[in-house]
C-alpha cells in the first residue's frame, strides 16, 4: 500500500470531528419559519381580491388568524416541553374545556373576583397536570395511557359541573355576573387590531421561550429528553423535571381555557375537542423531536401561526374541510420526513 | 497458510464513500484471500466500519469496486450479502432478546412444512450449529438470559448459518471474559480452516498475533499499511496513530494521602432482587487520595454493580457493615446523596448513559454543575462557557470547540468529555467503569493520563476493567472480585496470570 503516503498529502477532507450545520440542517431546523413565510407568500398569491385588496393581507383577516391560533398556540407551547422530555399529553384540550367551566361557573356564582377566579382556575389547571405527571412517574406508565385517561377525566369533570350546558357569562356589578373587564379578552387592542387572546399567547410564549433556554430548568428538560440516564447519573431531578412539564401543560390548558371562557362569554364541556392533536402537530412542524432532547420554542410559536395561516388561505378560497385536514396531514409528515433526513445525515441514526 | 489462490477470495479496490461533509473512505484496497483471519484495525473515525458496512451490504460505495472470487460485486442491502456468502456479526449483535436461542438461529429463514414452522427440525438444526462452535447452550433458552459471552456464540452460530465465504466479525471479544476470548479463536480458526475468509475488527492489539494471519490497519480512510500478523506491536501502533506512541500508562504517582473510600465487609441488599445483578456481598477495600485502585473480576463478578451501588444508583437498597467515605459513615441511599458526600461515577456506557449525543460538547461538560452555572436559576452562559473551554483544554478534547455535537465525536473524544464532565464536579472519590471502552489506542494513554494527573491532585479513583493490562499498568493496586465478594488484592504490575486465576477460580474453593 505504498499509494497511501501521496494520498494523504493530497487536500485533506475535514474530519469526521468537525461535523458543521450545513445549509440543508439550518433550512430545516428552522423549517417551521421557513414554512411560515412559504405559507404566507402562498397566501398572497392564492388570496382572493376584492377591490384590488389581497383579502389574506387585510388587517381584519390578520387578526383573525392570529387570533385563532392562540388558544391551541398557548397550548403548543406548554406542549413542547413535555415533548422535549420524550413525553406527550393527550389531555389538554378536554382540560382547556374544564377549565372554561370552571372559570364561567365561578364568575357567575359571583362575589370571588376576578384575579382570585383567575389563579384558581389556573392552580386547578397546573394541579390536574402535574397529578397525571406524579402518576405516570410514581407507577412508570407511560403518558400516553396517563394522559389519556386524564383527557377522559377531564371532560368527564367538565360535564359534570356544567351538567352538559354552555354555562354563559354575563357581564355587570352584582351576584352571578362577571366583572365587565374579563370580556376584554375578547378585544383587540391598539386600535382595534391585535386580539387580546393574541396577546396572551405571545405573552406566555415569550416567558416559555426564555424558561427553555435560559434557565436550569429548561437545561434540565433537554438533559432528561436526550438522554434519561446520563441525566440521572448526572445529579439531575429527573423526577421532579418530569412532574413538573406536566403542571406545565396542565398550566397553559388552563390559561387557554380562561382565555376560551373570555373569547366566547361561555365555558363549555365540549369545546376544544382534538385541540391535542392541534398542538403537537405545531409542535412536531416546528422541529421538535418526538424522541425527545431537542426542540425550539420559536419553531413551535412558527408551526402554530402556520397552521392557521393556512386554514386560513384554504377557507377563503372555500376548499372544503376535508381537504384542509389533507393539507396538514400532509404538512406534519413532511416536517418529520424532513427532520428524519438531517438525524440521518448527522449519523445518529432514526 | 496456504498457498496463495491465483484470485483472491475478495478484492476492494480504490473504495471511496462519502458521508456530508465527511470523506470516510478515500480509495481504500483491501484483500481477503481463501481460509484467511485478517485483522482489520484502525482507530475510532479511521473508516473500518464504514468499510466492512459495505462489505456487508449495509452501505453502498460511492466509488471503486469489490469483487469476491473475481466477480464483480455490489450489494443493494445485507439480504443480498448474505445470499452471497457474506455475513457480519456486529458489535450491537443483532440477536432478540426475548426469543429464544433455536428463533433466533433461524430469525427470518425459519424451516417450515406446510407453512407451520418445523420447530424440531429448527431445534435438532440448532443444537449442532452449536456443538459445530463448540458452545453448551440450551436452545430453548431466551437469549436476553444468557451471559454476553454465551450471546457472541450465540451470534457467531447465527452467522455460520449462512456465512458460505466471508465472516465479518467486529469486535467480537469487547465484552468476553479470557476463557471466551480463547474458546473464540478456537473456533474462528476451525471455519478459517474449512476456507472462510473472516475479517476480525479489533481494538485489541495483543489479539491479533494469537489469532490473525495478516493485519491491514486505516487510517483517515486511508490504508496505512498491510502487515503480517507476526509484526512486532510498536509498528502496529505506528502505523495505527501515525506517529510512534510514548509510554502507554503513566507512571506511578506520589504518595496517597487519607483514605477516601472505606469498605468493611460491606454488602449491599436491594430491595427487589434482579436476576443477573450480582450485589455487592462482602466487600473489603480502600482507596485513598492520590490512589488508582482496580477493580478485576470476570463478567458477572458484580464489579458494575459495586461502582452502581456505590454511586447510590442502584435502586432502592441498603448498604450495612462500614462503608465510610472520608472517615465519616456515608448511606449513598440516591445519587444525589452519593454526590454530596464527593462521589462521582463515569459510566461504561457512554452512549447509553453517559451523553447527550444530539446535544453539543459545551451542554453536556456543564450537566454535572448545573447549579453553579446558574445562579437564581438563571443560566449564565459566560460561566458555563468558561467552564466548558477549561474542561476541553484540559482534557484535550477534539475539536476544542463547545459547540460541537458530541455525538459526532470519536469514541475516545467522547469519553474524555464524559470524564471531564464527572471531574468538573469535583468528586473526591472518582469511580470509573471501563473507562476506555471502545476507545482507541492512541487516545487511551491520554485518558490513562487525566486519570494519573487527577490521582496527583489528590482524588481518590476506583477503576473497574475487564482489560487486565490496563488495570495492571495504571493501578497501584488491583482488588479482585468474585461474585459481589473481594477475594485477593495484588499490587499494581502484578503477574497477570495470578490475578486471572483469582478472578477465575472456581466457587467451591472459596469458603
Amino acid at each position: 500500500m505504498n499509494d497511501a503516503a501521496p494520498m494523504r498529502a493530497a487536500p485533506a477532507a475535514p474530519p469526521a470531528t468537525a461535523r458543521r450545520f450545513d445549509a440543508f440542517a439550518i433550512a430545516v431546523r428552522f423549517q417551521s419559519v421557513i414554512g411560515l413565510i412559504l405559507v404566507t407568500l402562498g397566501g398572497i398569491v392564492f388570496s382572493p381580491r376584492r377591490h384590488g385588496h389581497i383579502l389574506f393581507l387585510a388587517p381584519d383577516n390578520m387578526a383573525n388568524i392570529v387570533r385563532a391560533v392562540s388558544e391551541t398556540g398557548i397550548i403548543a407551547v406548554g406542549m413542547t416541553f413535555v415533548i422535549i422530555t420524550a413525553g406527550i399529553d393527550l389531555s389538554v384540550g378536554a382540560l382547556l374545556s374544564l377549565c372554561s367551566v370552571l372559570t364561567a361557573t365561578i364568575m357567575t356564582s359571583g362575589g370571588y373576583g376576578l384575579a382570585p377566579t383567575i389563579l384558581f382556575v389556573l392552580a386547578c389547571g397546573t394541579a390536574f397536570g402535574g397529578a397525571q405527571g406524579l402518576i405516570s412517574n410514581r407507577f412508570r406508565l407511560e403518558p400516553f395511557i396517563v394522559t389519556l385517561a386524564g383527557l377522559q377525566v377531564a371532560r368527564g369533570l367538565a360535564l359534570v359541573i356544567s351538567g352538559n350546558q354552555y354555562i354563559n357569562i354575563s357581564y355587570g356589578q352584582g351576584p352571578g355576573l362577571a366583572p365587565p373587564v374579563f370580556a376584554i379578552l375578547g378585544d383587540r387592542l391598539f386600535d382595534n387590531t391585535v386580539p387580546v387572546a393574541t396577546l396572551v399567547f405571545v405573552v406566555v410564549a415569550a416567558i416559555a421561550t426564555f424558561t427553555l433556554n435560559f434557565t436550569r430548568f429548561g437545561r434540565y428538560v433537554f438533559a432528561v429528553g436526550g438522554n434519561e440516564r446520563a441525566a440521572r447519573l448526572s445529579g439531575v431531578p429527573v423526577s421532579l423535571v418530569k412532574v413538573s412539564v406536566y403542571a406545565i401543560t396542565g398550566l397553559v390548558s388552563g390559561i387557554a381555557g380562561v382565555v376560551h371562557a373570555g373569547q366566547f362569554n361561555f365555558g363549555s364541556a365540549n369545546d376544544g375537542t382534538g385541540y391535542e392533536l392541534t398542538a403537537i402537530a405545531s409542535v412536531v412542524i416546528g422541529g421538535t423531536s418526538l424522541f425527545g432532547g431537542s426542540g425550539s420554542m420559536i419553531g413551535t410559536v412558527a408551526g402554530a401561526v402556520m397552521l392557521g395561516a393556512l386554514a386560513n388561505i384554504l377557507q377563503l378560497n372555500n376548499v372544503n374541510a376535508a381537504l384542509q385536514l389533507l393539507a396538514t396531514g400532509a404538512i406534519i409528515v413532511l416536517a418529520a420526513v424532513l427532520q428524519s433526513l438531517v438525524r440521518r445525515r448527522e449519523g445518529l441514526g432514526r | 497458510m496456504n498457498a496463495e489462490p491465483p484470485r483472491p477470495l475478495l478484492s476492494m479496490r480504490g473504495v471511496v464513500k462519502r458521508f456530508g461533509g465527511v470523506q470516510a473512505l478515500r480509495g481504500v484496497d483491501f484483500d481477503l484471500r481463501r481460509g484467511e483471519i485478517h485483522a482489520l484495525l484502525g482507530e475510532n473515525g479511521a473508516g473500518k466500519s464504514t468499510l466492512m458496512n459495505i462489505l456487508s451490504g449495509v452501505i453502498e460505495p460511492d466509488g471503486g469496486e469489490m469483487r469476491i472470487e473475481g466477480v464483480a460485486t455490489r450489494f443493494s442491502d445485507p439480504r443480498a450479502a448474505q445470499a452471497a456468502g457474506v455475513a457480519t456479526i456486529f458489535q450491537e449483535l443483532d440477536l432478540v432478546p426475548g426469543l429464544d436461542v433455536t428463533a433466533n438461529l433461524f430469525l427470518g429463514r425459519e424451516p417450515t412444512r406446510a407453512g407451520v414452522l418445523d420447530r424440531g427440525a429448527m431445534r435438532r438444526a440448532a443444537r449442532e450449529r452449536l456443538a459445530a462452535v463448540g458452545a453448551d447452550i440450551d436452545v430453548d433458552q431466551p437469549v436476553g438470559e444468557l451471559s454476553v459471552g454465551r450471546r457472541q456464540m450465540v451470534a457467531v452460530a447465527k452467522a455460520l448459518t449462512y456465512a458460505s465465504r466471508i465472516l465479518v466479525m467486529d469486535e467480537p471479544t469487547a465484552a468476553l471474559t479470557a476463557a471466551e476470548v480463547d474458546r473464540l479463536f478456537g473456533v474462528m480458526r476451525e471455519i478459517a480452516a474449512r476456507g472462510v475468509g473472516i475479517v476480525y475488527i479489533s481494538h485489541r492489539l495483543e489479539e491479533v498475533p494469537r489469532v490473525a494471519d495478516r493485519v491491514t490497519v486505516l487510517r483517515d480512510g486511508l490504508v496505512a499499511g498491510v502487515a503480517p500478523a507476526s509484526a512486532p506491536q510498536s509498528e502496529l501502533v505506528r502505523l495505527l496513530v501515525g506517529r510512534p506512541l510514548a509510554e502507554l500508562y503513566p507512571k506511578r504517582g506520589a504518595q496517597a494521602g487519607e483514605t477516601v473510600l472505606k469498605l468493611e465487609r460491606a454488602r449491599f441488599a436491594p430491595r427487589r432482587g434482579r436476576a443477573g445483578w450480582q450485589a455487592p456481598d462482602d466487600v473489603s477495600l480502600e482507596v485513598r487520595a492520590g490512589e488508582i485502585v482496580g477493580l478485576a473480576g470476570i463478567m458477572g463478578a458484580g464489579r458494575t454493580e459495586l461502582l452502581t451501588a456505590l454511586y447510590g444508583a442502584a435502586g432502592p437498597g441498603r448498604w450495612s457493615g462500614v462503608v465510610q467515605i472520608e472517615g465519616r459513615p456515608a448511606r449513598l441511599a440516591s445519587i444525589r446523596a452519593a454526590r454530596g458526600d464527593g462521589v462521582g461515577l463515569v459510566t461504561d456506557d457512554r452512549r447509553g448513559s453517559g451523553l447527550l449525543l444530539r446535544d453539543s460538547v459545551g451542554r453536556n461538560l456543564v450537566l454535572t454543575v448545573l447549579e453553579r452555572v446558574s445562579p437564581f436559576f438563571l443560566m449564565s452562559r459566560a460561566k458555563e462557557s468558561t467552564l466548558a473551554r477549561q474542561a476541553i483544554q484540559a482534557f484535550d478534547v477534539r475539536p476544542p470547540q463547545p459547540e460541537a455535537i458530541v455525538g459526532a465525536l470519536s469514541g475516545g473524544n467522547q469519553q474524555k468529555v464524559v470524564l471531564a464532565k464527572e471531574v468538573l464536579g469535583e468528586p473526591r472519590l472518582l469511580l470509573l467503569d471501563e473507562p476506555t471502552r471502545g476507545v482507541d489506542v492512541g487516545a487511551k494513554g491520554e485518558i490513562y493520563a487525566r486519570i494519573r494527573t487527577l490521582a496527583e491532585r489528590g482524588l481518590g479513583v476506583l477503576i473497574a476493567s475487564s482489560e487486565m493490562p490496563e488495570l495492571l499498568g495504571l493501578c497501584d493496586r488491583v482488588v479482585v472480585l468474585r461474585k459481589g465478594r473481594t477475594v485477593a488484592e495484588f499490587a499494581g504490575g502484578a503477574d497477570e496470570h495470578a490475578v486471572l486465576a483469582a478472578a477465575e477460580q472456581s466457587e467451591d474453593t472459596s469458603p
